[in-house]
């Protein structure tokens, strides 16, 4: 059995003739488990009008029961083999990933392969989905922080925007899906070209190959059916909502807007800048400024989505009722410093330093350097991507980054959503 | 048949004169090291009155101490890319930091610094009232939250686990920063802790360190025993909430044994049959939930029937006994009693029947293979060294996890029949109000 050591930073990269992109992601070393994922090229984007939620549906119920397995037999050889499954369906892509012992490499790839290219269709795991998916539109929509986020997105993104929909359809589109419209998308969809499988193993990259070869041997099509949607970003203009919802303790609130897509130049500047408004670092100002010096939230933070055709930047808070004015009035005063004045060098040292640091701490299993190659496979990075990723941020000024977020943290142009207990 | 042991780092383990317990777990390939320290003080501590006290300690260990004013501590572990966090429950609570190997330093400056001396301000504790009073209210916002903190409440009247870790809203409210102080000068101190260093560091350095700051804090941190002791009840109780949401929940809560109890494997072994989690063994540190496990009795009997749209069971030992609890969301329109009834036949079966043998060997698998990768990764490693030196004493990671495997059928049959009695079950449906809410300009 070949094995290499390698640095994981460092991932390699090959296209076969039908357009399937394989990965090898170095294990970290000593690690004793692998990770693969087949990322799909067709994620809720990509459903038919009135059949919206078909893409996540088609994920779930095909993840389910694949090859001669049924649910249960599928379950228990998971466990037997000490592996599991997980399924992520996105706007742009549908991913099945499966992690385990590294000695179950083999078996597993097998196991993700037939989860990939022979689902089951089982109609009674159809009718269980559905009725999984109709639980979580419901929760969506009486929550406060899921129902916050939805309307954020609604007021930030058009009409069929791909961005605009959480993926789960409607409750008249998830009861009119029918076995035969899964199969189709299935079929349609599950692409090799546009396509990747990554491995995170401590094996070689020639191995990897070998077993991805024979375990996808072939894709139910080369090219999806139909093209990504044309989609780009709209500039989004302010909008402020509340959403009343009685008896609840606290309140959520959101703060957005459209970002720039992932391939934007002005991206690496874009993170720094998160990370300085609300990013992972408890240094951010939101969680300084209104939980350390005011204790008016537990949380408040915020986050960046760049994906392939635009993205948006959301900062949240959770506040009493009678505090939500006050948290609302404090998040757009610190967009618009963000927005405005160049990031103090001190401040922005400070957060460099700490993005720079933590990638080890993105490598401590192989799970952790796995989701680091999916994300730099998925967007077309190269290969010694998270390897160079320090000199990017180092090479970021003040200005460059004031220069970019002038563009994207404008308070004039913010959707604000404030739900729950409302004044 | 090989009865592998959890994949554990070698350990060199000491205590210093203080008292303070500790372990190194070096694995000279990691980038990372992670410094853990647990204290036995948890909820179970706390009285009405001072309830959510370890919590609030743990809010204000990040808020001050000599070397490290406000701010401090968050900056030095921060701006070198590591990460910090801390966590209560109601037998112990637990601060950790996972940073690049050569910055190991810093975290054990800032563990030996505010294990005795942290301030505890006055204006510092007010304000974090706030930010706990928030933290509270945001998980009252979850039907979960509120249907658990009612079982817990209907459960135990003399014993602390009564209350959740978070505290009562009145005392959230209530409590002075004096008697803050005095609750974490009465427990925290070497005495009382467990110090877990694992990752990329040279032993003899590291223990060298630690010697120096930390040997020379005072003897202090109380570990009192517990005294108050739950009665058996008489009888089943209930209790119906009704809230907002559109999710009706059904909880139910057995009186079950202590971590150190005998018939404790048997139970674990019940909860991965019924709700598909190891828990005490599995890949990762959460201990939580990882999904669905479409092969457990609950997600046959409930969600493949559609009754309920998930299900699962937590049977997580504590210090004291505590629940054994099953938890099921009804699918629409399915009736409480028909979700409770299904629930009934589930465990009557287990209770009159027990596992099959083919069940018992896939449990036995299971936990096996969960114990494989259960200590991939320094911040892994401390979490699970650090949990069960808190919980046991040593070696008692490997004797539980020996007696897992040795559980038999007839274990299990016993167990479940003693376990499952209708007198000694707390039932709690959490009924939703509807999601009526509307959108105002």
């Amino acid at each position: 059995m070949a094995s290499e050591r390698s640095d994981p930073l460092v991932f390699e990269r090959d296209v076969r003739a039908d357009g399937l992109t394989v990965v090898r992601q170095p294990a970290p070393s000593g690690s004793a488990s692998f990770a693969a994922t087949y990322v799909g090229p067709a994620g809720w984007a990509f459903d038919p009008e009135g059949r919206e939620g078909l893409a996540v549906v088609t994920s779930q119920v095909g993840a389910s029961a694949a090859g001669r397995r049924d649910r249960v037999a599928l379950a228990r050889e998971l466990d037997q083999r000490g592996g599991s499954i997980h399924r992520h369906c996105a706007p742009e892509t549908n991913e099945v990933s499966v992690t385990g012992p590294g000695s179950e490499l083999v078996p597993l790839l097998g196991l993700l392969a037939d989860v990939v290219l022979r689902p089951r269709w089982a109609t009674d795991d159809l009718e269980r989905v559905r009725r999984q998916i109709v639980e979580r539109q419901l929760r969506e929509q009486t929550q406060p922080g899921p129902r916050a986020d939805r309307e954020m997105l609604y007021a930030v993104f058009p009409t069929g925007h791909p961005y605009r929909l959480s993926g789960l359809g409607s409750r008249r589109s998830i009861a009119g899906l029918r076995r035969t419209d899964l199969v189709k998308f299935h079929r349609e969809q599950t692409a090799a070209s546009g396509g990747f499988v990554v491995v995170t193993t401590s094996r070689s990259m020639s191995d990897v190959q070998r077993l991805v070869h024979s375990r996808f041997p072939r894709f139910p099509t080369d090219r999806p059916a139909r093209a990504p949607p044309a989609a780009r970003n709209p500039v989004s203009r302010a909008v402020a909502r509340s959403i009343a919802m009685a008896g609840r303790s606290q309140t959520e609130i959101r703060v957005g807007g459209n970002a720039p897509s992932r391939d934007d130049p002005s991206f690496p500047a874009l993170v720094l800048a998160n990370e300085v408004l609300g990013g992972r670092s408890l240094l951010n100002r939101l969680f300084q400024h209104i939980r350390e010096d005011r204790g008016l939230a537990y949380h408040a933070s915020s986050d960046l989505e760049s994906m392939r055709w635009g993205g948006y930047w959301s900062a949240q808070a959770g506040s009493a009722p009678e505090r939500a004015e006050q948290v609302v009035r404090l998040m757009r005063d610190e967009l618009a410093a963000i927005a405005e004045t160049p990031i103090p060098a001190g401040e922005l040292n400070r957060i460099r330093e700490s993005a720079i640091g933590e990638i080890p701490l993105g490598l401590e299993t192989s799970a952790d350097a796995h989701e680091l190659a999916v994300d730099a496979a998925y967007n077309g990075l190269a290969e010694r991507h998270w390897l160079e990723w320090p000199s990017i941020l180092r090479a970021l000024t003040p200005r460059a980054i004031r220069d970019a977020t002038a563009n994207v943290y404008d308070p004039a142009r913010a959707v604000t959503v404030v739900a729950g207990t409302v004044g | 048949m090989s009865r592998p042991a959890p994949r554990r780092p070698a350990t060199r383990r000491f205590r210093l004169a203080n008292g303070l317990e500790t372990i190194l777990a070096p694995d000279r390939e990691s980038a990372t090291a992670s410094v853990w320290v647990w204290y036995r003080v948890g909820s179970k501590n706390e009285w009405p009155g001072v309830t959510g006290a370890s919590h609030w300690v743990e809010h204000m260990l990040f808020q001050g101490s000599p070397h490290y004013p406000k701010g401090a501590i968050d900056r030095a572990v921060v701006e070198v890319g590591g990460t910090l966090n801390a966590f209560t429950d109601t037998d112990f609570t637990a601060y950790f930091s996972t940073v690049p190997r050569e910055r190991l330093g810093i975290p054990l400056d800032i563990e030996a610094d505010r294990m005795t001396r942290a301030l505890l301000r006055d204006r510092d504790v007010n304000r974090e009232r706030t930010v706990i009073d928030s933290e509270r209210e945001g998980n009252e916002n979850w039907p979960e939250y509120r249907a658990d903190e009612e079982l817990y409440q209907l459960a135990f009247r003399e014993h602390p686990y009564r209350w959740d870790p978070l505290g009562r809203k009145e005392d959230i409210r209530d409590l002075t920063p004096a008697a803050l102080r005095s609750y974490y000068q009465r427990f925290y101190g070497p005495k009382n802790a467990v110090l877990v260093v694992s990752g990329g560091f040279e032993p003899g350095a590291v223990e060298r360190r630690i010697r120096k700051s930390f040997g020379s804090l005072p003897r202090s941190g109380a570990d009192p025993h517990v005294r108050a002791v739950e009665p058996e009840p008489r009888g089943e109780r209930r209790a119906t909430l009704h809230g907002p949401g559109t999710t009706p929940l059904l909880t139910i809560g057995w009186r079950a044994p202590a971590l150190s109890d005998p018939a404790t494997p048997a139970l674990v072994c019940l909860d991965v049959l019924l709700g598909g989690e190891t828990r005490l063994f599995s890949a990762g540190a959460s201990m939580g939930r990882s999904g669905e496990h479409p092969s457990s009795r609950l997600y046959r009997g409930l969600v493949d029937t559609g009754l309920a749209v998930r299900a699962s069971s937590e049977f997580r030992p504590r210090v004291h006994p505590a629940l054994f609890t099953i938890g099921a969301q009804a699918a629409p329109k399915v009736p409480f009693d028909r979700l409770e009834e299904a629930v009934d036949r589930e465990v009557s079966r287990l209770g009159t029947q027990g596992p099959t043998a083919v069940e018992m060997t896939e449990v036995r698998t299971k936990i096996r293979r969960g114990a494989e990768l259960a200590y991939e990764g320094a911040s892994r490693a401390g979490f699970r060294l650090g949990y069960f030196a808190t919980l046991g004493p040593p070696g008692f990671e490997s004797r539980l996890f020996r007696r897992l495997l040795g559980v038999t059928r007839s274990d299990a049959l016993r167990q479940a029949a003693d376990l499952f009695r209708s007198e000694r079950r707390v039932v709690v449906r959490y009924e939703p109000t509807g999601g009526d809410d509307g959108v105002g300009a």
